[in-house]
């Protein structure tokens, strides 16, 4: 029914698919663009670039081991060049690895790779929305950063000191698999923020630039000049 | 010798030859040292030229008048008055060059009065220090130039004595001062000057004792030898009087010094040689205490009978008895300090047995009194030793805080070496567990699953078959992954990744997930929770809801999420967490034991449920019926640390 409402918009909405395995790439295509999304792919960092320079899409789907480089590059380069192009990480497991260091150079979701072919739909349909997805073990990787501990944690660099403590927690509540509405009803808010306040999350995550990250690292203290 | 026995009677057997060599040694030098004090002591002191001698006197002795030549011993006597009278003369040549002219005596005891012409020129009862017998003091006066005649001379002196020991005038001289005075003054320097310098240094040596028992209670040696010391000091600078004054009494009493000082240096050996204390101990005391109470009751007679009598042999016995402890120290402690102490005691002990016999004329002599003097040279020797001694304690306390240094360095080397092992071989042991336990999960899901893709895809058309077992493979990776992240003991971490995959698994099957969690934390945390209980409850609730999907044919599965509030829980202060998994599918029927009657593969799951609550001590418990089946799974209050049921 939601794939009829796509189809009657005037402009179907673009993506750019980047996967290097055929069989995966064909599945993920077939399922968007059976949703009505326009679905243009690419195998290579280079073709992906060559493909960006030509449109900027609405969505980026990019994978991350890619035969000449890391999608990571892709998706800081997307997100420096066309800001309003929403960026999502595809991973086989959605662990914390891939994801939080994709979600640090700029994307705010992620995509299982055998995720069915309606709830693919569906999760891009929702980023295009406002609505990041995210997982409890990811929201569960990024609490735990925010408890300071002796150690650096092991797992990519995170820097959670922007997050505020209600996000930290509705990450909390994310993370023992409570629902956005249980969540709403546990901290007093309306159900609809709670996507908004991850997409915040999302953005608070994000290094923009390297001079931004040693600021961030001084003011934590975790380099002293 | 069987006290001197070391602790250790194997080493104490290895070391006696070595001892009893030592202890040879050690004896065989004693009469060494004897002979070379006799040599030493062979030497005369120091003399003026026997040009100026003058020996022929006629002695005026109670009424009776004889011809004497010096030297000369007369009676004991307790009397001054009419003392023997010594007459003689002497001639100044007029060729002598006109110089001052004196008489020496060289040693007499114990006082002397000289006239010249019949004109009194020296008393030495004026000069305390001549005073004492056991100082043996010269005289020298010079003749007033208008006594002095040119040829002949008389000379007269008087001899004053007080016993018990006999009266003593020595060879005296008669000559140019210049003649004579450097001999008087080698002797006085030797005789007069040498004790008040060794009184001195034991004056100091108390002091130095006496701070050093202060600041060391717990070694009373050190205070003993700071009171003998004191004593000995006394003694040497308080005069012995002749006249009788206020204070007279007690100054005699210093006459019991001596063998008080040598009962106190005894006790200092016994201590500082590590000595039992002996019970009659105090017995050592005893003389000195007798010559002091008969100074107290009788008159000087009495006082210096006594000791001689009392006081002089208990001396001797003392240093005898020192004797034998330095000796048995050699043996023990074979020390250098034992054999210096031993030494010098020898030679004390023989300058003692040589005045003892000069008193009572057994042996031809001049009567020189050296005990005191030796044994203010023994003290020098206590002295250094003791100092020696102190500077090695220091040296030992450097070296001991030098070497505790380098101990603690080695210990705190090895502690950290042995860490590291330890945490090394903890990381080794828990990567092997880990590795286990993941070589398991993977085998008992992904493994399994892999196969039946595999045999599915060799039948060819089964699609739809792999499909669902790849997902489950896929699923169950994630679900080992997730397993290995450290939830910090809270279950509902782990129940979260879980809610997600369950409700991507039911969604293709159309089936509703309600997920009913009480409270924000929904379950007790346990600190003991370990990834292999989480893969445990999380693969048992998968095969619940995997029941409900393939054999009730539900639309709809509910989970429940609560703290059990049942009596039993609050009693033991911890209440207990429950999973519920019900369905709204058609049932099943158990079994005698609890097992589906329906279906092979049924039962097996069910089976495999209990098993994976057993080994995590949850209770698992089943209902089913027409409307549908209800899997309630009751948390441990504490989840078991090793995987009994493992197998």
């Amino acid at each position: 029914m939601s794939v009829l409402s796509d189809q009657g918009a005037a402009q179907p909405i673009s993506i750019l698919l980047v996967e290097d395995d055929a069989p995966t790439l064909w599945r993920l295509q077939d399922a968007l663009a059976k949703a009505g999304f326009h679905v243009t792919s690419a195998a290579t960092l280079a073709e992906a670039r060559a493909s960006l320079a030509q449109s900027g899409p609405k969505v980026l789907l990019t994978d991350l081991q890619l035969p000449d480089g890391h999608g990571n590059e892709l998706i800081r380069e997307t997100r420096q060049r066309y800001p309003d192009t929403e960026i999502m990480v595809i991973s086989i497991l959605g662990d914390e690895e891939s994801v939080i260091s994709a979600i640090t150079v700029g994307a705010t979701g992620y995509l299982l790779k055998d995720a069915f072919p309606t709830d693919i739909a569906a999760t891009v349909r929702e980023l295009v929305a406002g609505h990041s997805p995210i997982s409890a073990s990811i929201a569960r990787f990024i609490v735990r950063r925010t408890q300071s501990t002796a150690e650096p944690p092991p797992g990519p660099p995170l820097n959670t000191a922007k997050l505020t403590p209600r996000e930290i927690d509705i990450l909390w509540g994310i993370a023992k698999g409570f629902s956005y509405a249980e969540i709403a009803g546990h901290l007093g808010l309306s159900r609809q923020t709670v996507p908004g306040h991850i997409k915040n999350i999302y953005r608070k995550l994000e290094v923009h630039t390297r001079g931004e990250a040693v600021f961030e690292a001084l003011q934590q203290g975790l380099i002293r000049l | 010798m069987s006290d001197a026995a070391p602790t250790t009677a194997s080493s104490g057997r290895r070391r006696w030859p070595k001892r009893a060599t030592l202890l040879v040694q050690y004896l065989l030098l004693q009469p060494f040292i004897i002979v070379l004090c006799l040599v030493v002591l062979r030497i005369p002191p120091p003399e003026p030229s026997p040009r100026y001698l003058v020996t022929d006197f006629s002695l005026r002795e109670n009424g009776v008048e004889q011809s004497v030549t010096l030297p000369h011993f007369t009676a004991s006597r307790y009397t001054m008055n009419d003392p023997p009278l010594y007459n003689g003369r002497f001639t100044r040549p007029g060729s002598e060059p006109q110089g001052a002219w004196s008489v020496m005596l060289p040693r007499f005891t114990n006082g002397v009065e000289v006239a010249v012409n019949g004109v009194v020129i020296l008393d030495s009862r004026r000069n305390p220090a001549a005073n004492r017998p056991d100082r043996n003091t010269p005289e020298i006066a010079v003749i007033p130039a208008s006594l002095l005649r040119d040829g002949a001379n008389d000379l007269s002196i008087r001899l004053f004595v007080w016993g018990p020991i006999t009266g003593f005038l020595d060879r005296l001289f008669v000559g140019p001062d210049e003649m004579l005075r450097p001999s008087y003054n080698a002797r006085t320097l030797l005789f007069v000057t040498l004790p008040v310098v060794f009184s001195a240094w034991q004056a100091i040596l108390a002091v130095i004792l006496g701070i050093m028992w202060a600041m060391r209670r717990h070694e009373p040696a050190y205070g003993v030898l700071a009171a003998a010391m004191a004593i000995g000091v006394t003694q040497a600078f308080f005069q012995t009087p002749l006249q009788d004054s206020a204070y007279s009494r007690l100054n005699s009493m210093l006459i019991s010094a001596a063998p008080l000082e040598s009962a106190f240096v005894l006790t200092f050996a016994l201590l500082f040689f590590g000595w039992k204390w002996p019970r009659y101990g105090w017995v050592i005391f005893v003389p000195g205490l007798v010559v002091a109470a008969a100074t107290m009751v009788g008159d000087a007679t009495l006082s210096r009978k006594a000791f001689l009598l009392v006081g002089a042999p208990a001396v001797g016995l003392c240093l005898i008895a020192l004797a034998v402890v330095a000796g048995h120290s050699v043996w023990r402690r074979q020390d250098a300090a034992s054999v210096m102490l031993g030494c010098a005691l020898t030679i004390v002990l023989t300058c003692w047995a040589l005045d003892l016999l000069s008193v009572f004329q057994l042996v031809p002599n001049r009567r020189i009194l050296l005990a005191r003097l030796s044994y203010s040279a023994m003290l020098v020797a206590i002295g250094a030793a003791l100092t020696w001694r102190f500077a090695r304690a220091l040296n030992q306390v450097d070296g001991f805080a030098a070497s505790m240094v380098t101990l603690v360095r080695e210990a705190e080397e090895k502690l950290k070496a042995s860490f590291v092992r330890e945490e090394e071989r903890a990381r080794a042991a828990a990567l092997a567990r880990e590795r286990t336990r993941l070589m398991r999960d993977l085998h008992d899901g992904l493994g399994g699953q892999l196969v039946s893709i595999v045999a599915l895809s060799e039948r060819g058309n089964a699609g739809a078959g792999i499909g669902d077992a790849a997902r489950a493979a896929l699923k169950d990776l994630r679900l080992v992954i997730d397993s290995m992240d450290d939830i910090g003991g809270d279950l509902m971490l782990a129940l979260g990744s879980w809610r997600e995959r369950v409700t991507a698994q039911l969604r293709p099957h159309d089936i509703a997930l309600v997920w009913r969690a009480v409270g924000p934390q929904g379950l007790p945390v346990h600190p003991e929770l370990r990834p292999w209980h989480v893969i445990q409850i999380v693969r048992l609730l998968d095969e619940a809801v995997t029941n409900a999907v393939k054999h009730a044919g539900a639309r709809r599965i509910t989970v429940s999420i609560e703290t059990s509030s049942d009596a039993q829980g609050v009693d033991e202060g911890i209440a207990r967490g429950r999973i519920t998994i019900e369905d709204d599918g058609k049932g099943f029927e158990p079994g005698p034991n609890g097992e589906a009657a329906a279906g092979q593969h049924a039962a097996r799951g069910l089976r495999n449920m209990r098993s994976r609550a057993a080994r995590c001590g949850a209770e698992l418990e089943l209902t089913s019926d027409a409307g549908g089946t209800r899997v309630r799974l009751t948390l441990p209050r504490r989840f078991p640390d090793s995987d009994a049921a493992a197998g």
